[in-house]
């Protein structure tokens, strides 16, 4: 080639090199978006709803879905969970001390439809119903509540933020007492009556009323401790006008010994004293001691309460593909005794046999053989029991027992049969 | 050049094969394990034991209300003695002091009582409770080769350090991590370890500080719910995980060392193990639920 025809070819290339430049792929106009909108006809009449996703408005498909392939469903550019974090990284704040599970989940589409919707925010339903669609138990109590606590039944979100809250647990936006403030004035004369006098403006008002609603005039969780009932507060604080009108008279479980002699003397009688019982704080531990809505006036519902010390066990009861009735329902104290016991593991009986009898009679179950001097095979200091074939909380095989009975349960003990 | 290269290579490949067997270098077999006084009859849902590392071993069988003291030599375990003390009806930790004499345990008083070698009670250990707390509630005990007392006070959210009169030598706050704290224990260098049920991991403090801080982190996939805590003279920790039926190792550095045994009523599995003492070669473990001690030589 000569010198004019390769500066030709060069002139040429420089000439063509901005169009390449600009389109390298030599897309149709549109091919961010818009043309995906002839085929995919539903999303354009999505469009015409009157809250439409900002990247849908400006046809471009292509920020969330790739066009070709993807690893992901919906030809997503990145996983579900993760794409609206790509732009909208700011809806969990720095250090949160709430996050609302679907946001930890990945699940934004459990409230915001991508594309677009009837309602602000691109939200799949307005208002509580949203909220009602996960929390249906909140709603049946509101709609059962005889007097349902006005702010919750008009919105959730006057107390709570939909995806986290650096202030409080549960989403609050604030911490409770402070929250309630808002709307109640704790210098209001009638609050200051209603509530004997004592400054409770700082103090966590669910302790003693339910924030959503309950049946009595004064929202009160479900029960309520006898001395507040009949407005006897100075039973177990000092006199309200006293600068410590809240502090207890006494610390602990001497404080509840003022009535509860009797319970507490049989609980120091036993054997084993469960641990939280021993300590200062005693009672205090699972008991709420103004009200509940916990039967026993306990924190918490009893799974979850226990389950705070003995997550394992919850754990493997999660677990478990078959679970021990009273333990899946979270009746502990069916088997063991919440307080103490002279037994091991603080169980009801002395003998395992005849915990288990309070609600199967095994010797209509099985013919094999249990009880007192009939040694375990693989120990000689082991009598058989039901814990010799069962799990007392959960377990992988049918009736809960410990091992598949199509071999390993029997073999275990039978190792001749397995000669 | 190349060598250079190729020995840099040998030794990283050296490292990380270090690393790995670090992870199972402590070994524990299973040994006949102890099922009988001198009279034949059964142990019952034991709770403690302790080993002074030489020759005598004592058990708190619990569920019979008794101590028992067995010579132990290198073929064979004997029981030599039993010990029913009315000051402590239900032993559940027990330890050697540098004279032969006892110390145990008692889960109804919470209270440390003090044996003579022949298991005669002597007097129990005085401690004061706690600022601004009401008592004491002792959870775990143990015993320095200098017989300074370590008393984990579970009322008074501390550990406190007595010397062999019985005199007050420090407190050691609990970290704010801690959920539960069941049993602690303390190496050569008087470094003191402590065993957290619900978090699942290990505190330390070492000698001079004021407070536990975190040894571990949360071991919530190798523990379920530990209850006892044991060093030995090698710079190991052993812990009883009553809640999983295992003995799992850490080194005194927090470094992970294996989990060893499982649930099961055969020699060598546990059920609901309780207290544990490491000494010598030999590890024994209160095998509660098994109604045994349950002996495991150790290799390193």
């Amino acid at each position: 080639m000569s010198l004019f025809n390769k500066l030709a070819v060069l002139v040429a290339l420089g000439l063509a090199a901005p169009a390449f430049a600009d389109n390298p792929y030599r897309l149709k106009p549109g091919a961010g978006g818009e043309l995906c909108l002839e085929c995919h006809l539903t999303i354009q009449e999505t469009m015409e709803l009157p809250h439409v996703h900002t990247p849908v408005k400006e046809g471009d498909c292509s920020d969330c879905h790739n066009p070709h392939t993807s690893a992901h469903g919906q030809l997503l550019a990145v996983e579900e969970g993760e794409i609206c974090g790509m732009c909208h990284d700011d809806i969990v704040p720095d250090e949160p001390r709430s996050v609302h599970a679907a946001i930890i989940e990945g699940n934004c589409n459990s409230c915001h439809d991508p594309h677009a919707s009837q309602h602000a925010n691109g939200l799949t339903e307005a208002g509580n119903q949203l909220c009602f669609s996960c929390h249906d138990a909140m709603a049946t109590k509101l709609g059962n509540a005889r007097f349902p606590h006005a702010p919750a039944a008009d919105d959730c979100l006057t107390c709570h933020d939909p995806h986290a809250s650096t202030e409080a647990e549960f989403l609050l936006t604030q911490e409770t007492s402070a929250l309630c403030a808002d709307c109640h004035d704790a210098s209001n004369a009638t609050f200051v009556e209603r509530h004997m006098g004592y400054p409770v403006a700082e103090s966590r008002c669910t302790s003693c009323h339910d924030p959503h609603g309950g049946d009595t005039s004064g929202i009160f969780l479900a029960n309520v401790h006898a001395p507040l009932t009949r407005k006897m507060c100075n039973q177990c604080h000092g006199d309200p006008s006293s600068p410590d009108a809240l502090t207890t008279k006494k610390v602990g479980q001497e404080l509840c010994r003022g009535c509860h002699s009797k319970e507490l003397n049989e609980i120091q009688a036993r054997s084993r004293v469960h641990w939280p019982v021993v300590d200062d704080t005693s009672c205090l531990h699972c008991h709420n001691p103004h009200a509940s809505n916990e039967s026993g006036l306990l924190t918490a519902p009893t799974t979850a309460m226990c389950g705070s010390c003995h997550e394992n066990s919850v754990k493997m009861l999660d677990a478990a593909a078959f679970k021990h009735a009273p333990a899946a329902e979270g009746n502990c104290s069916v088997c063991h005794d919440p307080h103490a016991s002279d037994n091991l593991l603080l169980m009801q009986s002395a003998r395992i046999e005849d915990l288990c009898s309070n609600c199967h009679d095994w010797s209509s179950h099985t013919s094999h053989p249990i009880g007192e001097g009939l040694t375990d095979q693989r120990n000689m200091n082991v009598t058989m029991d039901c814990m010799s074939c069962h799990e007392a909380h959960g377990s992988s095989f049918r009736a809960v027992l410990a091992k598949d009975p199509r071999g390993d349960l029997c073999v275990d003990c039978h190792q001749r049969i397995a000669k | 050049m190349r060598d250079l290269r190729n020995g840099l290579v040998v030794l990283l490949a050296m490292f990380f094969f270090a690393g790995s067997v670090a992870a199972q270098d402590v070994k524990l077999r299973p040994m006949r394990p102890i099922y009988i006084d001198s009279l034949g009859a059964a142990i019952r849902a034991p709770e403690g034991v302790a080993y002074d590392g030489s020759s005598r071993l004592v058990v708190a069988d619990t569920g019979n209300r008794r101590l028992l003291v067995f010579e132990v030599s290198e073929d064979s375990i004997s029981p030599s003695a039993e010990y029913r003390v009315s000051q402590v009806p239900l032993p559940v930790r027990v330890r050697f002091d540098s004279g032969g004499g006892i110390l145990a345990l008692d889960a109804k008083s919470h209270q440390i009582a003090r044996l003579s070698s022949t298991g005669t009670f002597k007097s129990f250990v005085e401690i004061e409770p706690a600022s601004g707390r009401r008592s004491v509630a002792v959870k775990g005990f143990e015993l320095d080769a200098d017989d300074n007392l370590y008393v984990l006070d579970a009322a008074g959210a501390r550990i406190v350090v007595l010397d062999a009169a019985g005199v007050l030598q420090r407190s050691i706050a609990f970290a704010p991590e801690v959920g539960f704290l069941s049993d602690l224990t303390v190496n050569a260098a008087g470094a003191v370890f402590a065993i957290d049920s619900v978090e699942r991991r290990v505190f330390v403090a070492r000698k001079g500080d004021e407070a536990l801080s975190p040894l571990t982190d949360v071991m919530d996939e190798d523990m379920a719910f530990p209850t006892a805590i044991a060093a030995d003279g090698s710079g190991y920790l052993y812990i009883s995980d009553r809640g999983g039926s295992g003995i799992v190792v850490v080194g005194d550095n927090g470094s992970f060392h294996g989990r060893h045994s499982g649930r099961g009523r055969s020699q060598g599995f546990l059920w609901y193990p309780s207290g544990l003492a490491a000494g010598g070669d030999y590890l024994f473990v209160a095998d509660r639920g098994n109604n045994r001690v349950q002996v495991f030589s150790i290799s390193r």
